[in-house]
């Protein structure tokens, strides 16, 4: 009757007790529980030192049967299996001169210590689920060590809705289901709703936002480009409550579909004067002006001017066109003092 | 006043205490069947060899432990009521006080347990340290005491609830001869003040001069008690004290006794045996030349 | 004599008795805490300023949760130490000494009745773990809020570029919820009342045993026990339920003989950041009240009729 209140919390649990000694075990329900978990603390992080992966493993196992509501614990036992364990063997593997050896690492205590160290992220997760860290712990393994933005993406939510969670949490789970193949218009809804809280808000926006975003809006565009009709462009762009996202589609159309330059110049002209529309339209607005030779130099002065001032706006490919602008600009102006 | 002549300091009737001794089947007869009464007033000594039953005596009347069976009383009060020791004080055979305790927080401490106000412990401990001349040791810790000062400070404390009884045991045993002189002084003091003293010895000379009435013990049992005079005068004997004796008058005393001018004769009467003669005579345990001497 | 006569001077000459007596029990207790005072038991300081100072610099290159918190293990795990040792060392050592050195001849030869006597040793005892768990107290919250603001300070200045007034503050927010806070002060009254319940058990177990050695094993035993109790309980009654009067009772006599100690170590929950409710801290002294009531009762039964 006592004991539904605190107790089962701070008893050990029965995998802690198969794992400790004897000694350790009298400690830990003696009131002493949590020194011994640091006890094995420091031991795992000798181990670590000494690059004893086993007892790393094990210690780590203890400390966080010991105390399982402890998310550092568990961050710790997954970082030092997915990452240091994991990257010990890739740079054995890597220098080994025996093939079999190298092989073995690459092939077996590789991806052995990378499931362990996910396991570990994930059995936290569970137990420590008010607190975003382990869900992000898990996020990050699929994301940097699996490479799937997908189950990334999934856990970076999980991490974000968390109480705790700082604003990176959302922001890498926006990134991250950007990356994902056929998920572009869910994407988008979370690109978009981060870019504008986010601009609302005053702060500034990360890179990785304005890309996505753009990469995002260009996709959409295109899908739709190429898969309505003119008419059914118009007529939703002239729609009541329409937005620039339905201009920027009937733009494209027109680019990529029709190759109306023109035309499409003036959308985007309309488009750049949105207020809601991200600044980037802007510098699409001033690329295409520069693709009429008439407009060259102009709009490059344009350029110029907005790459000094917001250089965020301009993407690699800008980058690299602006400065084919700058070079063939240059070349006609030699032509033409000589 | 009237009541200390109606009620008895001490009543103990018929006691009888047996202890039993662990994983045996025989038992120990500590005292057996004693009865003895210690009027207000009184300086009582209760005398016998070691393992008489003295202290198991004083034990039950103060209610450390229970009696097999019989009674005993303080001022009318069973021992086995704590009341009843809210009149008496107790020094313990070997006393050992809190040696972290100073002289007068020893005797502070007794005066709250005695339920003392704060002005009442201050004026009776620095009165009783005066009495017991501790005074210049009060500050000390106990640890630092010699046993005669640790026997003062135990009679000390004894007296801080202003007891009109006072139960001693061994009062004098393990002390020097200074030290046991100065016990009986104060022994003799309380008397004046109209306290009521029970007393133990092994040592007879020792108590021979304090007590009114004495009772001797053996094995359990009060085997003789009277007044003091009573018990040891001897009439066929006449006793002749002497003053500066020389050796060689000593050989021919009675005819130099008149003759020489340096002795004198202090006394002469009836003689009295030594309580320690009586003792032996009373115990069984008297030996061949002093059987022969009388 | 006519009986009354007897009677009425008796009432004139008996001092008037107080059956219980807070003053009396005072006077043992206060004498108890400064015999151990005396004995120069406030030495452990040293070892546990040595313990908890030392803890902060040893683990420079952990993180600052891993740091903080070897640092409050190391304090608490000291502080259930001491006051266990306290209380259950100092309770098996002075009231078999008394007995032994005679010194209770003295003390029971007042008025003092040998229940407010018991009451008055466990009191001083308990007293005696109070203040050392207020001066460690002390001192740990000294050292952690040192702590604390060094590693903020610390954190910050290793942000490149400077810290932004959001950043500093999320930095401030993480680290000190790991720094002193009320909970800790819980979590020390958790280590109190389990070392008062500890100085109970020791107080039963002295009046009968009258060794202190015997005292001291005895009472560790029952304290470990105490603590695998509700462990042993779990094992034999899976899902908490009991079946039938007779296995209810032999679980209750179990929980009064070895008492569930495991209940107070509230601290593992503490660290890991479980907030402890208002119930759960009444229940816990409430308790120690019922524990440290039944232990003095069986003790007084038990030392009522003890020969001295
Ligand atoms: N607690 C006890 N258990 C068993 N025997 C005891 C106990 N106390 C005293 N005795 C025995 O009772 C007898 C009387 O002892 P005691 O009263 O101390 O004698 P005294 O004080 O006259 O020297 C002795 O034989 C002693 O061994
Ligand atoms: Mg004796």
């Amino acid at each position: 009757m006592l004991k539904e209140q605190g107790f089962r919390d701070w008893a050990p649990s029965m995998s802690a007790r198969e794992q400790l000694t004897q000694a350790s075990f009298v400690g830990s329900i003696g009131g002493f529980r949590s020194l011994i978990a640091s006890i094995y603390d420091l031991r795992a992080h000798q181990a670590f030192l000494d690059k004893d992966w086993a007892s790393v493993e094990k210690f780590r196992g203890i400390t966080t049967s010991l105390q399982p509501r402890f998310a550092k614990h568990w961050d710790l036992a997954a970082w030092d299996l997915a990452w240091n364990a994991y990257a010990y063997y890739r740079n054995k593997s890597e220098w080994t001169e025996d093939g079999i050896e190298s092989w073995q690492m690459k092939n077996i205590m590789m991806p052995r210590y990378l499931e362990k160290g996910l396991e570990f992220a994930k059995q936290g997760a569970e137990w420590v689920p008010e607190s975003y860290r382990l869900a992000m712990v898990v996020a990050d393994i699929y994301s940097q060590k699996y490479n799937d933005p997908e189950l990334a993406s999934q856990w970076y939510f999980k991490s974000s809705q968390a109480g705790d969670a700082p604003p990176f949490v959302f922001r890498a789970y926006a990134t991250h289901l950007a990356r994902c193949e056929g998920k572009e218009e869910e994407a988008y809804e979370v690109t978009s709703l981060l870019y504008r809280s986010t601009r609302s808000s005053n702060r500034s926006l990360t890179l990785t936002v304005r890309r996505d975003m753009e990469r995002l809006e260009d996709h959409i565009a295109l899908i739709a480009a190429n898969t309505m009709s003119l008419e059914q462009l118009e007529s939703a762009a002239l729609k009541n409550g329409s937005t620039y996202l339905d201009f920027a589609k009937l733009g494209m159309h027109l680019l990529e579909v029709k190759k109306d330059l023109k035309a499409a110049l003036a959308v985007y002209r309309d488009i750049a004067n949105d207020k809601n529309a991200p600044f980037f339209y802007g510098r699409k607005l001033l690329m295409l002006l520069a693709r009429n030779p008439a407009n060259e130099e102009q709009a490059y002065a344009a350029l110029k001017k907005l790459l000094k001032r917001s250089p965020e706006l301009f993407r690699r490919q800008d980058l690299i066109e602006f400065t084919k602008l700058e070079t063939s600009l240059g070349a006609s102006n030699d032509n033409r003092k000589k | 006043m009237m009541a200390e002549e109606i009620i008895p300091a001490v009543q103990i009737n018929n006691l009888t205490k047996i202890f039993p001794v662990p994983f045996r089947k025989e038992k120990v007869i500590a005292v057996n069947d004693l009865s003895l009464c210690v009027e207000a007033g009184e300086v009582y000594g209760l005398i016998g060899p070691n393992g008489s039953g003295k202290s198991t005596t004083m034990k039950v009347l103060l209610g450390l432990i229970s009696a097999t069976s019989g009674s005993s009383a303080v001022f009318g009060l069973s021992s086995s009521e704590t009341a009843s020791r809210g009149s008496v004080g107790f020094l313990p055979e070997n006393p050992y006080f809190y040696k972290y305790l100073t002289g007068a927080e020893t005797l502070s401490f007794y005066g709250k347990l005695c339920g003392l106000s704060r002005r009442k412990i201050k004026e009776r401990t620095s009165e009783l340290l005066s009495l017991v001349d501790l005074e210049n040791a009060k500050d000390r810790r106990l640890g630092g005491y010699s046993k005669g000062m640790l026997q003062r400070i135990g009679l000390a404390q004894a007296l801080v609830g202003d007891p009109r009884l006072v139960v001693l045991d061994e009062p004098t045993a393990g002390v020097d001869p200074a030290g046991s002189r100065k016990i009986r002084d104060l022994i003799i003091e309380l008397k004046q003040r109209g306290i009521s003293v029970i007393l133990s010895s092994h040592l007879l000379e020792q108590v021979q001069e304090v007590c009114d009435r004495v009772g001797i013990i053996f094995e359990g049992k009060l085997v003789k008690e009277g007044k003091l005079e009573e018990l040891i005068e001897i009439e066929s004997q006449t006793e002749i004290i002497l003053e500066h004796a020389e050796p060689k008058i000593l050989d021919q005393i009675n005819e130099l006794v008149q003759a020489s001018e340096e002795t004198r004769v202090l006394r002469s009467g009836k003689p009295k045996t030594t309580l320690e003669r009586l003792f032996l005579k009373e115990t069984g345990a008297e030996s061949e030349d002093v059987r022969k001497d009388s | 004599m006519s009986a009354d006569k007897v009677k009425s001077v008796k009432e004139d000459f008996v001092v008037p008795h107080k059956l219980f007596s807070l003053s009396r029990v005072w006077a043992i207790a206060l004498n108890t805490f400064t015999q151990l005072v005396r004995m120069k038991v406030f030495y452990f300081m040293l070892i546990f300023s040595v313990l908890i100072i030392g803890a902060n610099f040893l683990f420079l290159n952990f993180t600052f949760e891993q740091e903080l918190k070897i640092l409050k293990d190391v304090s608490f795990g000291a502080m259930t130490l001491f006051a266990s040792i306290f209380s259950i060392v100092g309770t098996a050592l002075l009231i078999p000494k008394d007995i032994e050195d005679r010194t209770l001849y003295t003390i029971l030869t007042k008025p003092v009745p040998r229940f407010e006597y018991l009451v008055g040793k466990l009191i001083g005892i308990i007293l005696l773990v109070a203040v050392s768990l207020v001066l460690m107290s002390f001192l740990f919250f000294a050292v952690l809020y040192f702590r604390q603001h060094a590693i903020l300070a610390e954190e910050i200045k290793m942000i490149r570029g400077g810290a932004t007034d959001a950043q500093k503050e999320y930095l401030k927010e993480t680290i000190f919820a790991q720094g002193v806070s009320p909970e800790l002060i819980l979590g020390v009254l958790a280590v109190f009342l389990k070392a008062a319940v500890a100085a109970g058990v020791a107080l039963v177990v002295s009046t009968f045993a009258s060794s202190t050695l015997f005292t001291i094993i005895v009472s560790l035993v029952v304290y470990f026990i105490g603590h695998a109790q509700s462990l042993a309980l779990e094992y034999y009654f899976p899902d908490g339920q009991m079946y039938g009067a007779l296995q209810t009772f032999i679980a209750g006599i179990v929980a009064v003989v070895f008492p569930n100690l495991q209940m107070f170590n509230i601290f593992d929950g503490i660290i890991t950041g479980q907030s402890i409710s208002t119930t759960l801290m009444l229940r816990l002294i409430g308790l120690t009240g019922f524990y440290l009531t039944i232990y003095s009762m069986i003790s007084w039964i038990l030392f009522a009729k003890k020969e001295l």
